[in-house]
């Protein structure tokens, strides 16, 4: 048997990164193009957002596609994703080392 | 004025990424480091930002033609990310000496690589890109589970020690091992690298190792290099512009290596 696909599918996770990747630009473009007149923190912050939404997009496309595979009722792979979503939050737990 | 340098930073390995298939990281953790004063660890925080970038615009477009395996990549992801965490958490206690040294070998080791293996992967990608554009893939089913995922917990680890996708590792274990078109491990292996970099650029992040006023210009520059490198991609005679990826990287590297000598005298 050969890999399920499903165009729904691909479509629904294809669009959370799209989403994310042009947000992401689009905020970044603005935080760098206000910080060429202003300086201090407006910008700063801007750029913040901005790659926050960055590091978040992979997780929210972990969490989708997690949601997606319940619904099927396909546990193998939802449990998978579950697992993979416990890691990304285990990260950012004990993600304080020394500096 | 360094603002814009960065963004034409981001653009140009951005470009040279998507007309070779390296990821931009492991150009701009040297470059931050070299020649803006970084130290290491933030370089490579900073360039995570970058390569999720890069493979979050791109798998978009892969997703589009149904070239991806979802189920595979998240199944990899488990060991991808674990790896991945693990060794950005590692990082932390790790001396700059170190990581500068383990840089430079994986830069060379890579300038040889796409060096030595550039016809067979070229010539297979001409072949994956035409069946590409009429999205027919064969039928197939992965094998070898316990041996993909031991090489994407391998991929996974040096992603977090270094900053970097990992592609080239687990590109050839799909491909060779597990039984899975090459087309498909191409889309799947830049599919996971998103979530591979996010599971260490949360570690990194966390522990102030992201210069967010660096990585913003970054990744502005990269997002506009790589999707206009995917476009000119097939009129591009990428002969020329592997010999000038292998080049940057082995100045890159001795750089490196001369940085490291100069903190030893």
């Amino acid at each position: 048997m050969s890999q399920v696909r499903e165009p729904e599918f691909d479509r629904a996770v294809a669009l959370v990164l799209r989403v994310g990747a042009f947000g992401c630009f689009v905020i970044m473009f603005a935080g760098v193009s206000v910080g060429l007149f202003v300086s201090g923190r407006i910008p700063l912050n801007i750029e913040r957002a901005g790659v926050l939404l960055m590091l978040a997009t992979p997780v929210v496309r972990v969490l989708v596609a997690c949601f997606l595979f319940f619904r099927e009722k396909d546990w193998k792979y939802g449990w998978i994703s579950l697992g993979v979503l416990v890691i990304l939050m285990l990260g950012s737990v004990f993600g304080i080392g020394e500096h | 004025m360094v603002t814009a340098l960065l963004v034409i930073l981001g653009f140009c390995a951005g470009l040279l990424g998507a007309l070779t298939g390296i990821g931009g990281g492991v150009l701009l953790t040297p470059i931050l480091a070299l020649h803006f004063g970084i130290p290491i660890r933030e370089a490579i925080g900073t360039s995570l930002v970058a390569v999720i970038t890069t493979s979050t615009a791109s798998s978009s477009v892969h997703l589009q033609r149904h070239t991806t395996d979802i189920r595979l990549g998240m199944t990899l992801e488990l060991a991808t990310a674990l790896g991945a965490a693990v060794t950005a958490y590692l990082v932390g206690y790790f001396n700059r000496s170190a990581l500068e040294g383990l840089f430079a070998a994986f830069l060379l080791y890579s300038a040889i690589t796409i060096l030595t293996k550039r016809g067979k992967v070229e010539g297979l990608e001409d072949e994956s890109a035409l069946i590409a554009d009429e999205t027919v893939i064969p039928p197939y089913e992965p094998k070898r589970y316990p041996l993909g995922l031991a090489a994407s917990l391998v991929a996974g680890a040096l992603s977090g020690l270094l900053g970097i996708g990992g592609g080239p590792i687990k590109v050839p274990v799909m491909y060779i091992f597990m039984n899975v078109p090459l087309m498909v491990a191409t889309a799947t292996s830049n599919f996971m690298i998103g979530v591979t970099a996010a599971a260490s650029a949360i570690v990194y992040y966390r522990r102030g190792d992201i210069l967010v006023q660096y990585a913003a210009p970054l990744a502005v520059g990269v997002f506009v290099g790589s999707l206009l490198g995917a476009r000119l991609a097939p009129r591009v005679r990428t002969k020329v512009v592997v010999y000038l990826l292998a080049g940057v990287m082995c100045y890159l590297a001795g750089n490196l290596i001369l940085h490291l000598m100069r903190g030893w005298l």
